[in-house]
């Protein structure tokens, strides 16, 4: 299981994962207030 | 039986070993706390945040105010690649490659002050304050703490990066490295947080 708190690798790998998470929900929140 | 007993002793050097009565690794759950500590500490800004925009139904920014976006993306943009470096350099420390370590770490905290001119440099440009409304309080808040954050990472880079010069870390012992990186990486997850509901929302 992925635990950033275990080492740098895995904090780095969390980071990536956050950064693609919150991107994909910021694209979809900017999307439906464009449409709705 | 007493000179054994005796030589037992000698060799004990020190305080008594400390209890433990986690299954939890100390250094493991200190930072555990730590962290938790730290996101209940940004918690409790972005729950004002969210008080005033979607109960308070407030505008964001205030009527007649502008955050700058663009900006402050190359900022984030700026702040995620010192993460890259960050990787870069304990990689570096990994497989014994100094040039890599040295550069890595003196790049990362390059970019970190970078960020933090840029912040303060948006700070004298914005026209608002943090006690002109809600929002300037909220604004100068979250984006100050996370500042004090890279400021408190870049000190932990600065020490990590004379270390590096002065041929400290090997492949097998790199703490003082892996820790920062950590720390530095944390920092950067709740930048994205605070750039993309302060920003972009």
């Amino acid at each position: 299981m992925l635990n950033p708190l275990r080492s740098e690798q895995e904090a780095f790998r969390f980071l990536i994962y956050v950064a693609i998470a919150v991107a994909v929900i910021v694209g979809v929140v900017l999307l439906l207030r464009a449409v709705l | 039986m007493e000179a054994a007993a005796h030589a037992v002793h000698d060799d004990h050097h020190g305080p008594p070993a400390a209890n433990v009565s986690s299954r939890v690794e100390a250094q493991f759950l200190g930072m555990l706390l730590f962290i938790i500590s730290e996101i209940m500490l940004f918690g409790a800004f972005f729950t004002a945040y969210f008080f005033i925009r979607v109960v308070g139904e407030a505008d964001w920014p205030a009527r007649g105010e502008e955050l700058p976006v663009a900006i402050a993306g190359v900022n984030t943009a700026i702040l995620l690649s010192s993460s890259f470096t960050m990787h870069w350099a304990l990689e570096g420390a990994r497989n014994e490659n100094r040039r890599a370590l040295t550069m890595g770490l003196l790049t990362t905290a390059l970019l970190g002050l970078t960020f933090l001119t840029i912040q303060v440099n948006e700070y004298v440009h914005l026209g608002f304050s943090p006690q002109d409304n809600a929002q300037g309080t909220i604004f100068y808040g979250l984006t100050g703490l996370h500042g004090a954050h890279v400021f408190i990472g870049l000190s932990l880079l600065t020490f990590a990066t004379i270390r590096a010069f002065r041929g400290h870390f090997t492949a097998k012992e790199h703490r003082g490295v892996e820790v920062p990186g950590i720390y530095w990486h944390f920092v950067d997850v709740m930048w994205i947080f605070v750039y993309s509901t302060l920003y972009l929302l």
